[in-house]
C-alpha cells in the first residue's frame, strides 16, 4: 500500500479540506505523512517534492516512487485511496 | 621637571620632526578618550618618565600612543585604550605587499595601484572591526564562527544592478565631477558613459556592477546600423570593461551583463528611450529584433576571444533562458550559438527565470528576484536599481562541530550564528545611513545623486546577504554522510537551509529589513574557515577538511554545492544541487567543470534544456580551463606547465576560480586544493558526443 505526504500551511484557504482527508485516509488506515511547510521539516520535505502550491498532496510507493499527485487542489478520499491501493 | 627639558625629538605623522611636548599626549587623551584631565596628565607623565629613563632621542608619534596604551591597560582603562587605539601595519608586512601579490581576491593584480588599495583595506577592516561592529560581532569574526565580507570595503555598499536607461535619460552628470555630458546622442558615445559610470560605481561598491537587458536597452541606438557596424559596437564594449585595468586597485570592473533573446513580458510595453534621451515613440517590444542583433554579436566577440584567443574575463553575460525564450524565433540558433561560446570559452552564464519569475543577476551568482513593485519600476526602468549592503557568512561546519551530534543543539547553533549575522547587517546599515546622511557632499556622494526624485540607492529596498559555507561538512560531520551519499544526507542538507530560510522570513517580520539567503562565493572565506577549524577543532576537522592538509591547500565545499571531488554524472549534479536553490532567494549557481573537454553545442544546449525543463536549478556555467603562453601569445586547452605550441615553460593557466575567469597563478591555497579535487566531466561528454554524432 502507497503511503501519503500531504503539504499545508495554516492560513491557506483549502488547507482545512486537506485535514479532513487526512483524518479520513487515517481512517482507512492510510499512512500518511502530514508536513507544515512552516516548520524546517515541512519546508524541507516540500522543497525535495516541489511543492508550489498549497495544499499539495502525493502518493508514494516503499521505494518512494511517485503514484500520484495533487498540486493546489483537493481531491476525493476515494481518489487518493484508488491510487494507494493500487501497489 | 619641564618637557623641555628632554632633549627628545618626535617624528610626527605629519612628516615633521617636533621637540617633545608631553601636552601633546594629555590632548590627545582628552579629545579622543572619555577619561578625565587629571588622569590624562599623570597618564602624560608616566609615559615621560618612561622615554626618559630609556634614554632614547629620537621617538615617533606611533610608539608615543602605544606606550600610552599601555599605560592606559595597566590602570584598567580598557575602552579608553580602544578609542585611543591606532590603526596601521606592521613595517615587514607593508613590505611584503608592495613586493609580493595579494592572493584573497584573484582579481586584484600586483602594481602600486593594488597596494594602494590592500593598504587601504587593511586600515579599514581594522576600523570596521574596533569601530563599526560590536565586540562580539567582531570577535565573531575574528575567529571565524561567521565571516564578514568586504571588511576593507565598509564605507560602502556590497554590490548593485541597474538599467542603462538611467545613463540614457539622464546622461553622465556625477556630484563633483569637472564636466557633465548630456544624454548619448550615438551608440559609442553611450558606450563610453556606460564603461565610465561603472568604473565610478565600482568605486562606490565593494562587489559587482551589474547591467540589466543592456541588449534590449542598447537597441534604439543600433536603427540603421549595419551588422559590422554592431559587431563592431559589442567588440568595443566587451574590450572597454574587460581591459579597464585603471579602474579601483588596477582591477578590472567587476562586471556583468544580463541578456535576453526575447522582449521579457515586463519591457515589452515599455516607451523605448532612444538618442539624446527622447522617447522614440516606440515600445521596447518593437526592438525585438535589434536587441538580438546584438546579442547574437556580443557572443560572437566572446566565441573570438581576445587578441591571444582567450576567454575574456569581465564583463560575464549572463543569458536569461525564459518559459518565453522557448516560444521566441531563432532561440534555438542563439541557444546554439551561447552554447557553443560556452564549450569553447566557458563565459555563458545561463539563468533560469521559471514560469512568471523575473529576475535581476549580479555578483558572482547573487540575483534578485523582481516583486510587483519592481514590476511596476520596469515601465520607468531607470528607477531600477537593486543593490546588497553587506554579506555574511556563516561557518557551518563549526556549528555542526559544537554541536556533537546533537539536533536541538545544532539547529539552536544555526539560529545564533544567524542573529549575530543579523545584527552585524543592523551595524552596517546604521555605518551606512550615517554616511549618506551627509548627501552630495559626503563620502557617497555619487549614490546620493538624486536625479528622479529619490537618490541613487534605493536604500529602503536594499538586501541584507546570509551566506553558508560547508553545508557538505556540517552534513558529514553531524550525520557520518556527505551530501550525494544517501537521500537522507541530502534531505538533512536541505532541513538546514530549509530552517535558515524560515529564519530569514522571520527577521524580515520582526526587524522590518530584507534578509535573504545568497550561496557566498566564498572564495578566500571557505579557505579560512578551514584552516581556522583545523587550528581549533583539530582531530575531528582533520577527517572532514577537503584538500590536502600537509600542502595546506585545504578548504571547505562551497556553499551548498555537492563534494567536488565527486565523480558524479553532471545532470545529477545540477538537479541534486538545485533542490536547494528555491530556498535561497538571492541566488545560486551550479558549476559544470569541463577541463579539457570541448563538448558540442548540441550537447550543452541539451544539458541546458533538460536543466530548465527537468530541475529546479537556478544558475548553471560551463567551465573549461586553458593555458596560455606569454612568450608565443598562443592559448591551449587544459592546464599544462608548458605551452604546447611553443614548449615555453613561462605559461598561466585559466579557469573559472568561483563566479568568474581569472589566471590560476593569483588563486588562494584553498582554491588551488579545490581546482586539483574538480571532477571534470570528460566521460559524460565524450559519450554525449557519441551519441550526439551517432544521432
Amino acid at each position: 500500500m502507497g503511503t501519503v505526504k500531504i503539504f499545508y500551511k495554516d492560513g491557506c484557504p483549502m488547507c482545512p479540506m486537506a485535514k479532513r482527508l487526512k483524518d479520513n485516509l487515517q481512517e482507512n488506515n492510510v499512512d500518511v505523512h502530514y508536513f507544515n511547510v512552516e516548520t524546517a521539516d515541512g519546508l524541507a520535505e516540500a522543497t525535495f517534492y516541489r511543492v508550489l502550491a498549497l495544499p499539495t498532496i502525493v502518493v508514494e510507493d516503499e521505494m518512494e516512487n511517485g503514484l500520484g499527485e495533487w498540486r493546489g487542489i483537493v481531491p476525493k478520499v476515494e481518489e487518493v485511496l484508488h491510487v494507494v491501493q493500487k501497489t | 621637571m619641564e618637557t623641555t627639558d628632554l632633549n627628545l625629538f618626535v617624528r610626527t605623522s605629519e612628516e615633521t620632526i617636533s621637540d617633545w611636548d608631553r601636552s601633546k599626549i594629555t590632548d590627545a587623551l582628552i579629545r579622543e578618550t572619555l577619561i578625565d584631565h587629571d588622569t590624562a596628565i599623570e597618564v602624560s607623565k608616566e609615559v615621560e618618565r618612561m622615554i626618559r629613563k630609556s634614554g632614547i632621542k629620537v621617538v615617533t608619534a606611533p610608539l608615543i600612543r602605544e606606550l600610552v596604551n599601555a599605560r592606559l591597560i595597566e590602570k584598567g582603562l580598557e575602552s579608553s585604550r580602544k578609542m585611543h587605539t591606532r590603526l596601521g601595519m606592521p613595517i615587514y608586512d607593508v613590505d611584503n605587499l608592495i613586493l609580493h601579490p595579494n592572493k584573497e581576491n584573484a582579481n586584484v593584480p600586483h602594481g602600486p595601484e593594488a597596494t594602494n588599495l590592500t593598504l587601504a583595506e587593511r586600515i579599514k577592516k581594522e576600523y570596521a572591526l574596533l569601530s563599526v561592529f560590536s565586540q562580539d560581532v567582531s570577535d565573531a569574526h575574528m575567529n571565524g564562527d561567521i565571516h564578514l565580507h568586504d571588511l576593507g570595503f565598509i564605507d560602502r555598499p556590497y554590490c548593485s544592478g541597474q538599467s542603462l536607461e538611467y545613463i540614457k535619460k539622464f546622461g553622465l552628470n556625477l556630484p563633483h565631477s569637472l564636466s557633465m555630458a548630456n544624454p548619448a546622442k550615438h551608440p559609442e558615445v553611450l558606450l563610453a558613459h556606460l564603461v565610465k559610470f561603472s568604473a565610478a560605481l565600482q568605486s562606490n561598491f565593494a562587489g559587482a556592477i551589474g547591467w540589466d537587458a543592456i541588449n534590449i536597452f542598447f537597441a534604439p541606438y543600433l536603427d540603421g546600423m549595419s551588422d559590422n557596424e554592431v559587431k563592431q559596437l559589442a567588440q568595443m564594449l566587451i574590450f572597454e570593461f574587460s581591459q579597464q585595468a585603471v579602474a579601483r586597485g588596477g582591477q578590472a570592473i567587476f562586471s556583468d551583463i544580463n541578456l535576453y533573446w526575447e522582449i521579457p513580458k515586463h519591457f515589452v510595453d515599455t516607451p523605448a528611450i532612444g538618442p539624446g534621451g527622447k522617447f522614440t515613440g516606440k515600445t521596447y517590444g518593437e526592438y525585438e529584433k535589434e536587441a538580438q542583433r546584438f546579442a547574437w554579436k556580443l557572443f560572437e566577440v566572446y566565441k573570438e576571444g581576445d587578441g591571444s584567443g582567450r576567454p575574456f574575463f569581465f564583463p560575464k553575460p549572463i543569458v536569461h533562458i525564459t518559459e518565453k525564450f522557448f516560444h521566441t524565433q531563432g532561440h534555438m540558433d542563439f541557444l546554439y550559438h551561447i552554447s557553443d561560446v560556452a564549450s569553447d570559452k566557458g563565459n555563458t552564464y545561463f539563468v533560469f527565470d521559471r514560469g512568471e519569475t523575473a529576475k535581476i543577476s549580479e555578483c558572482c551568482r547573487l540575483s534578485f528576484k523582481l516583486e510587483e513593485h519592481d514590476l511596476l519600476d520596469a515601465k520607468e526602468p531607470w528607477r531600477m536599481r537593486y543593490c546588497a549592503l553587506q554579506n555574511v557568512s556563516l561557518n557551518l561546519p563549526r556549528i555542526a562541530y559544537l554541536a556533537h551530534g546533537d539536533d536541538a543543539k545544532l539547529f539552536d547553533l544555526i539560529a545564533d550564528r544567524f542573529e549575530l549575522a543579523v545584527k552585524a547587517h543592523k551595524e552596517k546599515r546604521s555605518f551606512l545611513e550615517k554616511l549618506l546622511s551627509l548627501g552630495e557632499n559626503g563620502p557617497l556622494s555619487l549614490l546620493t545623486m538624486n536625479r528622479d526624485g529619490m537618490p541613487y540607492l534605493r536604500f529602503s529596498i536594499a538586501s541584507h546577504l546570509i551566506g553558508m559555507v560547508g553545508l557538505n561538512e556540517m552534513v558529514q560531520i553531524h550525520t557520518g554522510e556527505e551530501l550525494h551519499d544517501s537521500k537522507k544526507a541530502l534531505k538533512f542538507g536541505l532541513k538546514i537551509i530549509a530552517h535558515m530560510n524560515l529564519l530569514t522570513d522571520k527577521i524580515k517580520r520582526k526587524e522590518g529589513i530584507k534578509v535573504v539567503l545568497e550561496q557566498t562565493p566564498a572564495e578566500s572565506t571557505s579557505y579560512r574557515f578551514a584552516r581556522l577549524d583545523l587550528h581549533y577543532f583539530s582531530p575531528a576537522s582533520g577527517r572532514v577538511v577537503k584538500g590536502d592538509i600537509s600542502s595546506g591547500e585545504v578548504y571547505y565545499t562551497n556553499s551548498t554545492h555537492l563534494n567536488v571531488k565527486n565523480h558524479v554524472n553532471p545532470i545529477e549534479r545540477v538537479t541534486n544541487e538545485g533542490i536547494f536553490h528555491p530556498l535561497i532567494e538571492a541566488g545560486s549557481i551550479s558549476h559544470v567543470w569541463l577541463g579539457e573537454a570541448q563538448p558540442s553545442k548540441e550537447a550543452i544546449a541539451d544539458f541546458v534544456i533538460k536543466t530548465f525543463k527537468h530541475t529546479t536549478n537556478d544558475q548553471i556555467a560551463f567551465s573549461p580551463e586553458f593555458t596560455t603562453c606569454n612568450k608565443c601569445n598562443r592559448t591551449s586547452r587544459g592546464l599544462s606547465d608548458t605551452c604546447t605550441y611553443c614548449g615555453s615553460g613561462d605559461v598561466d593557466g585559466i579557469t573559472r576560480i568561483t563566479g568568474y575567469f581569472t589566471k590560476v597563478s593569483s588563486w588562494n591555497k584553498g582554491k588551488l586544493g579545490e581546482l586539483k579535487d574538480r571532477y571534470r566531466n570528460n566521460e559524460y561528454f565524450a559519450e554525449r558526443q557519441e551519441k550526439v554524432a551517432n544521432e
